[in-house]
């Protein structure tokens, strides 16, 4: 055999094996190549992109209608719950003006969010588990809305209206869920996002 | 030709835009690289489609992770230990990796002078064509490419002796295919090598 140590004869085998000619696949590789290549890319940014799209999406959902409730005037009506403003205005005069102070600014983020999940829900469509479940809050929501009715003063009605900000909130979160990711443009969403 | 084909130095600039994922930069590196890829595809797997696949997953694999290359090793020595691990992996799945004995009767005394400086190139793919595929792979790793025995035991999961064995045994077994006085053409299997 052969010694690769300088003692070879000037024609080793390894010499007449490297003496072979390179070879060449017949037909270019290479756009096969690129093109497996676009498809993992795309591949991989879609599975970074998408817990992303869906983090933001709740992100989104619970920082987005505090920004609209900042914009919104101090002196713009609220007109999202008639009946409860007349329920609460009933009691109010009767009450502790801090108490008054703190059902007008939970009022007024139910209207922010209220106005926010009747636009996002306007653009996107539900599929069925998010849709049950987005039924399943509303129904609480109306079931507070009746207690609220009923509620004879600022002390009783406070804390139905925090529940009632807080189940919103999880309304706004399924929606939101459902138009980043489920059945929306989740493909543009995430674009954006990144 | 004294080293592997493989040597081929690549521009730093070509690297840096490839590591940012420069389509065009990408494509320079298949260029450069891809005769000598597919060549040691080709000789260890002895199937010109096997070694278009394998030089194929083995440059996929090598253009996705090119912007892993930290410059430790020359980048050549990186592409080409990946091409080696594929074609490797292509054999273990085909069980070309088993061991297949060489008949004792190759064990002829050699001869001078040697039939491969005699041979011409087509009668040696020849001749490496009908090895088998393992003897083949180690006969050209350790001669074309450089690998110590070390390394080729630790690459194919056998012993060092096996791979002195193999490639002692392997040589003769050549000697004995290329050998005109024991040679029988019917017996050659085609070429199947795309030769440039």
């Amino acid at each position: 055999m052969p010694d690769r140590n300088g003692m070879n004869p000037p024609h080793t085998l390894a010499d007449a094996l490297r003496a072979l000619p390179d070879a060449a696949p017949q037909a270019d590789v290479w756009p096969q190549l690129a093109q497996a290549l676009a498809q993992r890319r795309r591949a991989r940014r879609w599975r970074i992109a998408l817990p992303i799209a869906l983090a933001a999406g709740v992100m989104l959902a619970l920082l987005l209608p505090r920004v609209v409730e900042r914009e919104t005037p101090a002196s713009m009506p609220v007109a999202a719950t008639p009946a409860r403003d007349d329920s609460a205005s009933k009691v109010a005069t009767t009450t502790k003006p801090a108490t008054t102070e703190e059902i007008d600014a939970l009022r007024r983020r139910s209207h922010s969010l209220e106005t926010w999940i009747a636009a996002v829900s306007a653009q996107a469509p539900q599929d069925g588990r998010d849709l049950m479940a987005a039924v399943e809050v509303e129904d609480l929501i109306g079931v507070v809305d009746v207690q609220l009715d009923a509620a004879r003063n600022d002390a009783e009605a406070l804390p139905l209206w925090q529940r009632r900000v807080d189940l919103l909130e999880d309304l706004a979160t399924i929606r939101s869920a459902a138009a980043l990711s489920i059945k929306g443009d989740a493909r543009v969403a995430a674009t954006q996002i990144l | 030709m004294t080293a592997s084909n493989f040597q081929i130095d690549v521009p730093d600039l070509v690297l840096a835009h490839a590591r940012r994922g420069d389509v065009r930069a990408l494509e320079q590196i298949y260029r450069l690289f891809e005769r000598p890829a597919y060549t040691l595809a080709l000789r260890m797997l002895g199937n010109a489609d096997n070694a278009r696949e394998a030089m194929q997953d083995a440059m996929l694999r090598l253009l996705e992770r090119v912007g892993q290359f930290r410059g430790d090793a020359p980048f050549w020595s990186w592409l080409r230990q990946i091409v080696v691990n594929e074609v490797l992996m292509k054999l273990r799945r085909e069980r070309g990796l088993a061991f297949e004995d060489i008949p004792d009767d190759a064990d002829l005394p050699g001869v001078e002078p040697a039939p491969w400086m005699l041979a011409d190139a087509r009668h040696l793919e020849h001749a490496l064509a009908r090895l088998p595929a393992l003897t083949r792979s180690v006969l050209w790793l350790y001669h074309v490419e450089e690998y110590t025995h070390q390394e080729i035991a630790a690459m194919t999961g056998k012993s060092v002796s096996f791979s002195k064995s193999q490639v002692a045994r392997g040589s003769l077994r050549l000697r004995d295919l290329l050998d005109p006085s024991l040679s029988n053409t019917s017996e050659t299997t085609p070429c199947q090598t795309a030769t440039a």
